[in-house]
């Protein structure tokens, strides 16, 4: 066994983290960890870290990239994390559609894609969730009838996140609706530009400000060319990249800066001329904390490393999504108790600690065990493919 | 990265699996919960032939020469199957002279140790430490001529009753809770003033009571320099705990197998109960608690044994396991249901373990106050 870095991976890590330490600022990790769009900054950083080589580093060379294992994009990840950056700035078509054209996509798709995804330029918004369609993604009734050189789609997405800044929809559609078939044997995916005539975006704003939103689709046309593989295997595809995409969307490292600030403030706020950090329910609380982020750090290091040499990854990935992502909600609150009747401020209120960090994080922590799948599902997928129980429905 | 086992550890992993197997059955461990003496000579020497307790001892003190993460495969299965016995206390006295012995010390007892001629244990805790703090050591140890002088009530030392030597930390200097001065001293159990009384406990494993009057050991029994034993228990103890950690990685999973096992077989309301999502949730959750130790576990023996300095990761691995072992316990017995609460099913022979093990070398709310130390809070 081997828990660490080599010299190559660790030199990368710190040229890496000149960069960013250079580069990465507060209203760039900002705007990219609150979910608050990826404005003109963010485009330009993106660019950035492409043009100094710290995109791309897993991918093969033909399509611009540097044929690295995975382990570097997720030092990547880690470095951006322990920064309050929460993911490359582009990182739907960075972590999900890259992949996916990549395995599956034929040879146009990914030669007019995955050299722009790597250089930063574009940014893609998934179209899976419907509003009948949730945990039972399987069941989604967005239509799309071949129309000869195209398809006609019809329907609506919701919780359908960076559509209204993204310049392509990562849509997966119903193109096989017999009845009398599985579900998930009749969804294709299809990559359509937001500006096609028939797409309406409408805006639903979450408790924690971000924004997400609801999209409609009236005969809108998709040219075939722009179909992902073979018509009725997206499910299957999007199930075999969902493995990856939990190692990219929940990392660890995330929680740091969290940790660090808490750690920061309860030894430089005293009560009764005492630090708050002699208080033992504070040690033992925040102690609990970093012990957690230790556990998510290993399981993740695990679920990475399965997927850098290639083997079966059939439950891990789920793991370290359930608990890191409940991890995150035991750390807010915790965090929430030890700033006690401060923790209520919002960002613009004078006493306000922490920048109003926490308190904000408190709002959006809810979103974390539902989003990208809820943790009732994963465990349920954990047990099935982990433990081989029988499934009930 | 590398999460593979070598092809040693692997053989090792299977050897020791299909040997406890047969030797080890639980009928065996709750034999030896009544027994006197808590193991059999013969099991004894039958591991020491397989070179179980040289694994660790370097070649040249006719060891096998493994290292820490070989230890842990071992324990592992060893934790699988509740083996009973001193092999865990042997462990920690070996480890002991490994971090400080001399060299006439090294070669006396080590290929001893090895060959399963010397059973040890250590005798750490006193009354008035709830907690296995390392430091809080008040039975104190006088010079006298060349010998000192050991007196004083050592608590839940485990094996002493048929240990060959005990490592007892005493007090040479300072004041209780100071890591300065204490020394560790090797003890022949047969010296006169060494009185010992059971302390029975919820598993049935053999802890004493341990009482020193006058007992006298030489100047050359010093285990490492005078007044210093405090940096070689914390070396000791971290190893020791992470040993224990895999034991109870080792006991956690047998537990969720048995949890699964019987989820998939028993029927109730026309289904199997695993196919209910309040059962599968429970196992998943046992199933993310032992992963979660598992891997804590082998990083902190590979960081230890690459030399790397991690007591917040060894005091993050310990509270962690001990806690996902309770837990891992808990729902285990939650979906047995009645029929693991019955003492002849295996079920509670892992979790009065479990407990015991929580316990030992410090327990979770112990280790996260080391962990807050290491914060810097």
């Amino acid at each position: 066994m081997d828990f660490g870095y080599t010299e190559e991976e660790e030199k990368f890590r710190e040229k890496l983290s000149q960069f960013l330490d250079k580069e990465l600022t507060e209203e760039i990790a900002r705007q990219n960890w609150e979910d608050l769009g990826v404005g003109a900054e963010a485009r330009e950083f993106s660019r950035k870290l492409a043009a100094y080589g710290f995109l791309g580093m897993s991918w093969p060379k033909e399509y611009g990239g540097h044929g690295f294992p995975p382990t570097y994009d997720f030092i990547l990840l880690d470095e951006l994390g322990k920064r309050w950056g929460a993911h490359v700035p582009l990182d739907v078509g960075y972590t999900m559609v890259g992949p996916t054209i990549l395995r599956r996509g034929g040879e146009a798709l990914k030669k007019e894609f995955l050299p722009r995804i790597i250089n930063g330029e574009i940014e893609f918004c998934l179209g899976y969730t419907e509003p009948n369609a949730g945990s039972d993604l399987a069941s989604m009734k967005m239509r799309a009838v071949d129309a000869g050189d195209h398809f006609v789609i019809n329907g609506q997405k919701t919780f359908n996140t960076e559509c209204h800044y993204s310049e392509y929809h990562w849509l997966a559609a119903r193109t096989d609706a017999d009845p009398d078939i599985p579900k998930y044997k009749g969804v294709s995916l299809f990559v359509v530009d937001m500006d096609s005539p028939g797409i309406t975006i409408r805006p639903l704003w979450t408790m924690s400000g971000e924004r997400t939103n609801e999209v409609y689709y009236e005969d809108v046309k998709v040219p075939k060319s722009r179909m992902v593989g073979e018509k009725n295997k997206g499910f299957y595809y999007m199930m075999e990249a969902l493995g990856s995409e939990r190692n990219q969307v929940f990392v660890p490292g995330r929680l740091v800066p969290i940790l660090e600030d808490l750690i920061k403030y309860v030894k430089e706020t005293e009560v009764d001329g005492k630090p708050l950090s002699n208080d033992p329910l504070i040690r033992d609380k925040l102690a609990q904390a970093a012990i957690e982020l230790e556990v998510a750090g290993v399981l993740a290091d695990h679920s990475r490393w399965l997927e850098s040499n290639e083997l079966p990854m059939p439950y891990q990935p789920e793991i370290t999504k359930v608990f890191t992502s409940e991890l995150d909600q035991r750390l807010v609150n915790t965090g929430m108790e030890i700033l006690g009747l401060y923790s209520q401020l919002t960002e613009d209120s004078k006493w306000a600690p922490l920048r109003g960090r926490i308190s904000w994080y408190f709002l959006h922590s809810f979103m974390t065990t539902i989003g990208a799948g809820t943790s009732e599902v994963g465990r349920s997928v954990i047990a099935q493919r982990g433990l081989s129980l029988p499934r009930a429905y | 990265m590398d999460f593979h086992f070598t092809e040693e550890q692997k053989i090792l992993q299977k050897t020791a699996r299909d040997f406890l197997q047969s030797e080890c059955p639980s009928s065996f461990v709750l034999e030896m919960e009544a027994d006197e003496k808590g193991y059999t000579p013969d099991l004894w020497n039958k591991m020491a032939e397989l070179g179980w307790m040289a694994l660790i001892i370097p070649e040249e003190y006719e060891g096998v020469g493994g290292n820490l993460l070989d230890l842990v495969v071992m324990l592992e299965e060893m934790g699988r199957f509740c083996l009973p016995g001193p092999f865990f206390s042997t462990v920690l006295g070996c480890l002991g002279i490994m971090a400080a012995g001399t060299e006439e010390q090294l070669k006396n007892f080590l290929p001893k140790v090895g060959r399963g001629e010397l059973i040890m244990s250590l005798a750490l805790a006193e009354p008035g430490n709830r907690k296995y703090d390392p430091f809080l050591v008040a039975v104190e140890a006088g010079a006298k001529n060349n010998d000192f002088m050991i007196n004083g009530t050592k608590l839940f030392v485990p094996d002493a009753h048929v240990a060959d030597y005990l490592v007892c930390a005493a007090r040479t200097s300072g004041r209780p809770g100071a890591r300065e001065g204490i020394t560790l001293f090797m003890v022949d159990s047969k010296t006169s003033g060494i009185r010992l009384t059971p302390m029975k406990t919820l598993a049935g494993d053999k802890q004493f009571e341990v009482d020193f009057q006058g007992v006298a050991v030489p100047g050359d029994h010093l285990l490492g320099p005078l007044n210093q034993g405090g940096v070689i228990l914390e070396q000791v103890l971290q190893k020791g705990a992470v040993c224990k950690c895999a034991e109870m990685l080792g006991g956690a999973q047998k537990v969720l197998e048995m949890a699964t096992g019987y989820a998939k077989e028993r029927e109730q309301f026309g289904r199997p109960i695993g196919s209910f999502q309040a059962v599968q949730h429970h196992c998943s959750n046992m199933l993310m608690d032992i992963e979660g130790s598992r891997y804590i576990t082998y990083k902190v023996a590979w960081m230890l044994e690459q030399g790397i300095s991690c007591a917040k990761q060894v005091s993050a691995a310990k509270a962690w396991t001990s806690e996902a072992y309770k837990r891992v316990v808990g729902l285990g017995h939650q979906i047995l249901g009645a029929t693991g609460y019955i003492i002849e099913h295996d079920m509670p022979l892992y979790s009065r373990r479990a407990k015991i093990a929580e316990l030992a070398l410090g327990d979770a709310g112990f280790h996260r106050e080391q962990v807050a130390r290491e914060l810097g809070l």
